[in-house]
């Protein structure tokens, strides 16, 4: 049943019908036969035991990039999340169900997402997968990869921070989202996804003076296979409180000689300073070697004590921080970048004798939370004017003039003449405090330069807001070639289309009898496909007018027609002399060589025959005619207009220049005239 | 004997003569229009604006103070002054001026028409007639900054905040079509609207669903309510927060909740499903929280003379200039 756009369904669980690892699937068949004669039992018909052996894969100590749909806050962000529960959105829906945890009810999720803040424990990158878990715990099955990462935590942290026994089985839960919903979808394939929600609010910092600081945390996805047990049982007795307090903040006195001066000096690597952007640090901080660290009740460790410097604004202003860096690498270097200042420990408030557990980390991702900013404080918090309207609250003096506004948005900007004098000219933008008029009497008449567009207003200024647009405008424009050509383009073809309409109107008879009356609505552009369309018409519609039957392939020519001696046909038909074929063999050759062959003066000759031209004419004036209208139609179409305008055309042309001669000689001539007789 | 071959010629007639006859359905870019496409593309994104320096959008920092939203009406001689301008790149001599003059109208026209449509969605009638007003916002905060994907909606009737999130399709005449948001800087987003709306909702971008509570600070201490909903329905048991659950948290940790308990202080609400032991699906639909929604409309707007603060009387000299 589809969930419906805008709607999502909430499932407690989607248990795999199998458990990951390795299965045997054994299968019998038992077959019995009855005939008349005898029958025939399951031993007589024994079919073997088939055994298939399946492996169930599911990703155990890394979790796929492809698997995650979506963390919440997303991660390298910064932001007041305080009042948020950290959550990741997989994709395959029965992961968190997958395996079994040893000692827990059934069908419990085996992964959790713990929040750790700075300091508070350790994630090693890049550990043998056998080294991710406590010394002495096994997983037993499939290891899927070779290398994984790991989350070392002590046993308090684990009291403290961990999700209870009892909490494991409500922070998963699996959601069923609408295919046809793309918002709620993020890409899944079946609409059916698995969340797991973290058990801690990222509370944002408070230092020592009770003022707000940032405070990064660590969101783990672990894998707690074989090491239920280490969970609380149940969250410790007192009775429980309705407040929580925000951490505090300490800033990291690390001992390194190489920062003795920085730290006397205050200077850019000295910890705690107030407007460093820590983004700016990381290259700086992260490669610094840690040394002893100094006794001092209240110190914790950590890398970029930059980042949780006493105020520092992540919003405070545009373009302060900027992952450009971080776009520039891999998701792996981002993710190795976010594990940085979780790679050291808080080790001074631990309890003696307090075991360190290590679980297998599937995922893991850092954000900051910072003040108590909310979208929603901001929002309704904002100052909503028209532009224009500076308010009433008086500004703190500084060096600059007062604001020169006036009530239709105009402003006084110093402006310098071309003479070189400094005056105060009005300045409006596009963005006007009034309802625009824009009704076409009101609108902008056509200027052709940013001079036509000043305006002097009666206090003696210039109104430059308009020659500004027309100016602005026009250096937009020369900065973009294309669309310059594009202009110049036009301009061209605005005149062509001139040229064009002067030549219909000079032959206007004709093209009323071509196209039709009112021909000068038509788009001249079509002129060319539309006369073609003509002809290739009236030459489908009567066809026998234009097209004749097709040439026969081979055709039995002409009878022979034998008249007179054979000597005297011979010699017509060789154009020569009758009497040079008399006598003995050695006259008749003695005549052939010295006769002259009758060669090119032939058809010079002939043309002045008065029936030849007069077959030829027929042929010149239909010849004349094509020619006539391919160049008119060329003439009107040039080259860029025409495409497939008139199909006829070249066919015509070529035919002119190579065929006249066979078109005289296959003419059916006067007998008496053929060369066949 | 008639050739052979002409059924083919008398079927190649009568497909000409079709497509000949057949009326332009659809809108061909570059035929009966003013202008060729590409420049008409130009010309209408430069309407909009887009690439037009900041400074000269805004001449003042002061006119958008940190953290404000300026509202604003678009000034059409102003726009047409930037096409103007571009169109005079084209003009080489006075022919060409007398050309343009002659066209300018049809090229305005059409512009205004095409700038309606920047941001029409597939599938959607094109928007025709005479251009209505376009206004539209600045809005500098760090919420640009800090969520980027804010929705923003306009309106041209009251719509209640608490009422279904976008009552109405994209081409309903109610509501106000976006011509433009973007963001120009990284905390200031420009909207432009096509028409005045009497509403406008801003809304915090839903990154997928989120789950939380609403806390209160004192001190160095936050303590978080929850308040339950019903778990058929969805609706908060009691809107105005009587039936509020306190968040208990796990002694000695900062923001750990104590999850157990929270679901046991549920079970005295039995329509949250908890009476019967919260499962884990029922434990999120409680925390789920919805993404908060700004609405702008009807703000009480002082008289113009109130609302400025001239330094020198310049009101009677502004209004003979300017003629408002």
């Amino acid at each position: 049943m589809p969930v419906g756009e805008g709607k999502f369904k909430l499932h407690a669980k989607l248990t795999p019908p199998l458990e990951a690892g390795l299965w045997r699937l054994k299968a019998d068949q038992n077959f019995e036969a009855e005939t008349p004669e005898t029958a025939l039992d399951r031993n007589d018909l024994r079919v073997d035991q088939e055994h298939v052996y399946l492996r169930i894969r599911s990703p155990r100590y890394v979790l796929p990039p492809d698997q995650i749909l979506s963390t919440y806050p997303p991660a390298n962000s910064f932001g007041s999340y305080g009042s948020r529960l950290p959550q990741v959105v997989i994709k395959r829906r029965t992961l968190p169900w997958e395996r079994r945890l040893d000692g827990a009810p059934e069908e419990t999720p085996w992964m959790a997402l713990v929040l750790i803040a700075e300091g508070e424990a350790k994630l090693e990158t890049g550990v043998d997968v056998d080294g991710c878990v406590t010394a002495g715990v096994e997983l037993e099955g499939l290891k899927e990869v070779a290398k994984g990462n790991c989350l070392i935590a002590k046993r308090s942290l684990i009291h403290r921070v961990f999700p209870t026994k009892r909490d494991l089985d409500l922070l998963a839960h699996a959601r069923e989202v609408d295919i046809q919903d793309t918002e709620l979808m993020m890409g899944d394939d079946d609409g059916f996804l698995a969340v797991v929600i973290s058990n801690r609010l990222p509370l944002p910092g408070k230092d020592e003076n009770g003022r707000d600081a940032p405070v990064k945390y660590l969101a783990c996805l672990i894998n707690l296979e074989g090491q239920y047990d280490v969970l609380p049982d149940r969250s410790p007795d007192p009775a429980p409180i309705f407040v929580t307090e925000f951490p505090t903040k300490y800033f990291a006195v690390q001992k390194h000689y190489a920062m003795d001066d920085h730290m006397v000096m205050g200077t850019a690597l000295a910890p705690a300073d107030m407007d460093i952007n820590p983004v700016d640090l990381a290259g700086l901080t992260n490669p610094v070697p840690m040394a002893t660290v100094s006794n001092g009740s209240n110190t914790t460790q950590y890398q970029s004590a930059a980042a949780a410097g006493v105020g520092a604004k992540p919003y405070a202003g545009s373009g302060q921080w900027s992952t450009a860096s971080l776009a520039n690498k891999t998701s792996a270097e981002i993710s190795l970048q976010m594990v940085e200042p979780f790679r050291i420990v808080d080790t001074n408030k631990a309890p003696r004798l307090d075991p360190e557990y290590r679980f297998p980390v599937l995922l893991h991702w850092s954000f900051t939370t910072t003040g108590d900013t909310t979208f929603r404080s901001l929002m309704t918090n904002l100052d909503s004017r028209l532009l224009g309207d500076v308010g009433n609250a008086s500004k703190p003096l500084s060096g600059r003039l007062p604001l020169e506004v006036a009530e239709s948005g105009h402003i006084g900007l110093g402006h310098q003449t071309r003479e070189g004098d400094r005056v105060r000219a009005w300045y409006r933008g596009p963005l006007v405090p009034h309802p625009a008029k824009s009704t076409s009497a009101d609108r902008l008449k056509l200027a052709h330069s940013s001079d036509q567009l000043r305006v002097i207003i009666p206090d003696g200024r210039e109104d430059l807001s308009l020659a500004t647009a027309f100016e602005t405008g026009r250096l937009l424009t020369l900065s973009q070639p294309s669309i310059i050509a594009s202009l110049m383009r036009w301009r061209q073809a605005d005149y062509q289309a001139a040229r064009l309409h002067s030549l219909l109107t000079s032959n206007r008879g004709l093209w009323e009898e071509l196209l039709g009356a009112g021909f000068e609505k038509t788009d001249l552009h079509k002129i060319g496909p539309m006369a073609g369309r003509f002809f290739a018409e009236a030459i489908a519609r009567n066809p026998e007018l234009f097209l004749g039957n097709p040439r026969a392939r081979v055709s039995p020519g002409r009878p022979l027609e034998f008249k007179g001696k054979a000597n005297n046909i011979l010699a017509r038909g060789l154009g020569l002399n009758p009497a040079i074929f008399k006598g003995d063999l050695t006259r008749v050759f003695n005549g052939l060589r010295e006769a002259r062959v009758p060669r090119d003066d032939f058809i010079a000759k002939d043309l002045k025959l008065v029936d030849i031209r007069e077959t030829l004419g027929t042929d010149l004036d239909r010849q004349r005619i094509d020619l006539v209208s391919s160049a008119l139609s060329n003439e009107l179409l040039k080259d860029h207009l025409t495409g497939p305008a008139f199909p006829v055309t070249d066919r015509l042309r070529v035919e002119i220049l190579n065929d006249n001669l066979d078109v005289i000689l296959h003419e059916p001539a006067p007998l008496d005239f053929t060369d066949e007789e | 004997m008639i050739n052979k071959s002409s059924d083919i010629l008398e079927h190649l007639g009568a497909e000409l003569q079709k497509r000949a006859r057949a009326p332009s359905a659809e809108f061909k870019p570059d035929e009966n229009t003013a202008m060729p496409a590409e420049l008409r593309n130009w010309l209408v994104r430069l309407r909009l604006l887009e690439g037009v320096p900041f400074a000269n959008l805004v001449a003042d920092s002061e006119l958008l103070p940190q953290e404000s939203i300026r509202w604003f009406y678009m000034d059409r001689r102003w726009t047409d002054a930037l096409v103007q301008g571009s169109l005079s790149v084209g003009t080489v001599n006075s022919d060409d001026r007398i050309q343009l003059d002659a066209q300018y109208s049809a090229i305005r026209a059409e512009l205004d028409t095409e700038e309606r449509n920047v941001r029409r969605s597939k599938g959607m009638a094109r928007f025709a007639g005479q251009p209505g007003p376009i206004t539209g916002f600045l809005l500098r905060s760090s919420a640009v900054s800090g969520w980027p994907g804010l929705h923003v909606r306009g309106f041209n009737v009251d719509i209640d905040p608490e009422e279904d999130d976008d009552p109405f399709k994209e081409n309903d005449p109610r509501k106000i079509r976006l011509l433009r948001l973007e963001r120009l800087a990284p905390a200031v987003l420009l909207c432009m609207f096509d028409g005045i709306p009497k509403v406008v909702h801003i809304e915090e971008p839903r990154q997928g669903i989120q789950f939380g509570f609403m806390h209160k600070d004192s001190g160095n201490k936050r303590s978080a309510k929850l308040r339950p909903r019903n778990k058929t329905n969805f609706e908060y048991l009691d809107e105005s927060g009587n039936n509020d659950v306190d968040v208990p948290f796990r002694v000695g940790s900062s923001g750990v909740v104590d999850i157990r308990r929270l679901s046991e202080a549920l079970a005295a609400h039995p329509e949250t499903g908890a009476a019967d032991g919260l499962d884990s699906a029922e434990y999120a639909l409680q925390l789920i929280r919805l993404p908060w929604r700004q609405v702008f409309g009807e703000i009480e707007v002082p008289p113009v003379s109130a609302m400025f603060r001239a330094t020198i009387d310049y009101t009677s000299m502004v209004n003979a200039t300017f003629r408002l």
